[in-house]
């Protein structure tokens, strides 16, 4: 009979339970990992210790100790703090989502992590000494994802103790800026550096003579850079060192009317081929012509380019598989997309000012889904659209797992003739099998009751769901819920509906794969009582208050924006939160 | 009985109503303002001390007055702002119906007519302390003195919710990217 505490597999095994010890390395999958793991103990002991990696969508889910008993042998963690919404500026700061107690339990119990990723979480610079010295030469990852709390003193403590770095990211987080000591400090000291993001923070104390200095040590490794917006030209000796880089987002072109030719003189490293430069127009656009035919990945979102610049730069991007930008790309755009990049398989359309000019519409939008077949990941901001028009993606885009759309709330100008939607989702989800991620974000009278419930039946894979001004009353919300409907829904969030409180606490007992639930703007109950209705164990519920926060608007002027109260409720091991601010109130048990 | 944090905007108290106060962002919020001011009269009659205690008592923190016009890193709590005579103020936005625990409050007083946001408890403390207050007033008050149900506003407040209260959210970094590009 094998020994149960042996790790080492036998040369023929006996039973079943010595093949999984086998097997179990090669099941990657969380899903697989979590239905294996329920068979019986020694599969869940094989789960436990070979488990790599854990990705946990809520850090309140469970505890840290809970993670290191479970899977002892971690190397890798991603955790998220705040809701999705923090992103869009409507989540309190100090909402929560510390790092400290999981930090804590990597310095304490979790020794074979080297790699570490937080997702707009609070962190601190303790946070960040803890972490590095406890791990110290093992930690190769380290990305501090739209995070804040900690300053530049946190980066250098971390770039002082683990010195074999592959991995350093701190996108668009808020911290303090004390100097660019760390950066130097890499330039002295690294040599095994692939990845270093500093993207969309506001940093003004780096010496482009580090970067260049990084690129020129680690030139057989680095693949990825995404910097601050210094001036291109500073960054000319770090693109000839940069040999073997692949990646490139950042940087600043300021063009100057005296200068035409400022950029022009600009070479890029060979291989590149992913690429967003800040501040590109259309004068400096021929700078990427030569190598655009190479192009994957391209990010105009922070680029100052018009209708027509798009459309003469994706006619040279053959194999362009990644666009991200804004409206202003326009319905012209979209069709030249269609006609010269079949290898599209992720679009992003973000939402640009008013006066950019450029529309999306039902046009761009059936043009794209006849010409781009390849799409996966389809997320636009439109002006107008139709229920025809989403027949056809439902009819072409058979490859879509994630579909997210949002009416514009433009002014009475442009009238949305073809509401409601109801017929047209039906038909898009019912051709998009595939799809698992699923926004719709519309206004009264976008769809109705009925199209809800449409959304509700023909939605048999979607795990995350954003739905904003759908449906018309609590009805809608009983159909969208009804049994059979939106079995593998696992987050759901709602802006904007007109549900009662009842109703979204008895939809979500209806729900059999909701793990995770957020609303901002619903009709309250009097006292919040409603809300009890989906009580039950494990469950926590919490309400963000309604709050008035300063905002500076257009004019420069400061006022105060209203902020409707939210609800949060999460499935968790963990018991409910301890570490609350003023404007989180968690609704306990009776 | 879960605690009940109540957002005590007691007199629906506005940093917008103090003399140096930029004026609202968002338009709807003022047409919504103005119209339940014509709604109610001024509560300039009920006497500034019961006023002061109460809000003393129930307050969550206090503030200083003078306000700062920079961003904070942190959001501020709803602090009311404790006046040093009754401010003639409106009903605070609808969202307050959100609020949980809290329901508009009518007070009928001598010909005017003032709606506030209170909870159960203060509400209690309300009556309570009109009834404690000197003799004459004493009198008066239990005569004028009435709380309405509040059926009917509420259906007002609702259809006001519906019509769009949450513009559609921006990402912070397109934001700041869209601010940047405006003083190119």
């Amino acid at each position: 009979m094998e020994d149960p505490d042996t790790k080492k597999p036998r040369s023929t095994p006996r039973n079943v339970d010595d093949v999984i010890s086998l097997v179990i390395p090669y099941v990657t999958d969380a899903r697989d990992r979590a239905s294996a793991s329920l068979v019986n103990p020694t599969w869940l002991r094989a789960d436990s210790e070979t488990r790599e990696h854990v990705t946990m969508a809520l850090c309140y889910a469970s505890s840290p100790d809970r993670l290191s008993h479970r899977f002892p042998n971690l190397r890798s963690i991603k955790l998220k703090g705040k809701p999705r919404a923090a992103m869009f500026n409507l989540i309190p700061e100090n909402w929560g989502g510390f790092v400290t107690p999981w930090v804590n339990e990597i310095a304490l119990s979790m020794g074979r992590i080297r790699s570490v990723h937080f997702r707009r979480m609070i962190v601190s610079d303790l946070d960040l000494d803890v972490l590095a010295r406890a791990r110290l030469d093992e930690l190769e990852v380290l990305k501090l994802d739209k995070c804040l709390g900690f300053s530049t003193d946190g980066l250098l403590t971390v770039v002082k103790h683990c010195r074999k770095i592959k991995t350093l990211l701190m996108d668009d987080s808020s911290f303090l800026e004390k100097d660019g000591k760390w950066l130097h400090e890499l330039a002295l000291h690294n040599t095994s550096l692939e990845v270093l993001n500093f993207y969309m923070t506001e940093l003004t104390k780096l010496s482009p003579r580090d970067l260049a200095t990084i690129a020129k040590n680690c030139h057989r490794t680095l693949v990825s850079a995404k910097v601050g917006d210094f001036d291109m030209l500073k960054l000319a000796r770090f693109f000839n060192a940069a040999v073997n880089l692949e990646e490139f987002r950042g940087g600043a072109l300021n063009e100057d009317p005296e200068k035409p030719d400022k950029y022009t003189k600009l070479t890029f490293p060979p291989k590149l081929s992913r690429l967003g430069l800040t501040y590109l127009g259309a004068n400096e656009m021929p700078i990427i012509f030569p190598f655009a035919a190479q192009i994957r990945k391209l990010d105009l979102l922070y680029a100052l380019l018009e209708t027509n610049d798009h459309c003469k730069l994706i006619r040279k991007c053959p194999n362009l598989e990644v666009l991200e930008t804004r409206n202003v790309i326009g319905d012209k755009g979209l069709e030249a997309l269609a006609q010269y990049c079949k290898k599209l398989k992720r679009l992003r359309i973000e939402r640009g000012e008013e006066d950019e000019g450029g529309l999306v519409t039902q046009r761009g939008l059936t043009a794209l889904a006849q010409g781009c077949k390849e799409l996966e990941y389809m997320a636009v901001y439109v002006t107008d659209v139709t229920n025809e028009c989403l027949r056809t993606i439902g009819a072409h885009l058979k490859n879509l797992r994630d579909f997210r759309l949002v009416l514009l709330d433009q002014e009475e100008r442009i009238i949305v003739a073809d509401l409601p939607l109801d017929n047209g989702v039906r038909s898009l989800l019912m051709g998009c099998e595939k799809l698992r991620r699923f926004a719709l974000y519309l206004r009264p009278g976008g769809l109705t009751d009925v199209g809800l419930g449409y959304i509700g039946r023909y939605s048999p894979n979607v795990r995350w769901m954003l739905l904003g001004y759908v449906g018309e009353t609590d009805e809608g919300l009983v159909e969208f819920s009804r049994g059979g409907c939106c079995p593998k829904l696992q987050k759901l969030e709602m802006r904007g509906c007109c549900f009662s409180e009842r109703a979204i606490a008895a939809a979500v007992m209806e729900l059999p794969s909701l793990r995770y639930l957020w609303v901002q703007g619903y009709r309250a109950s009097m006292t919040g009582e409603d809300l009890r209705v989906m009580s039950r164990p494990y469950w926590n519920i919490e309400l963000i208050q309604a709050r008035r926060v300063p905002e500076v608007d257009e004019r420069g002027e400061v006022g105060e924006v209203e902020h409707p109260a939210h609800i949060l409720a999460y499935y968790s091991l963990a018991g409910q939160r301890t570490d609350c601010p003023p404007t989180v109130r968690v609704l306990r048990e009776l | 009985m879960s605690k009940v944090t109540t957002e005590l905007d007691f007199f629906g108290l506005d940093k917008n109503q103090t003399n140096n106060a930029p004026k609202p962002k968002f338009k709807k919020t003022l047409d919504r303002r103005r119209s339940f001011r014509e709604m109610q009269g001024a509560i300039s009659k009920i006497d500034p001390e019961i006023i002061k205690s109460l809000l003393a008592s129930g307050a969550n923190r206090s503030e200083s007055s003078t306000r700062s016009l920079s961003v904070p890193s942190t959001p501020k709590e709803d602090h009311p702002q404790i006046p040093s005579s009754p401010v003639h103020v409106p009903l605070s936005r609808p969202s307050m119906e959100l609020v949980s625990g809290t329901v508009p409050m009518t007070i009928f007083y001598n010909g005017t007519v003032s709606v506030f946001q209170v909870s159960p408890n203060k509400a209690e403390d309300i009556l309570k302390v009109a009834k404690e207050t000197t003799p004459e007033k004493n009198k008066s008050m239990e005569k004028d003195l009435s709380v309405i149900p509040p059926t009917t506003l509420r259906s007002k407040l609702f259809d006001k919710n519906l019509e769009g209260d949450l513009p559609i959210a921006r990402r912070k970094s397109l934001q700041r990217f869209l601010e940047k590009r405006k003083e190119r």
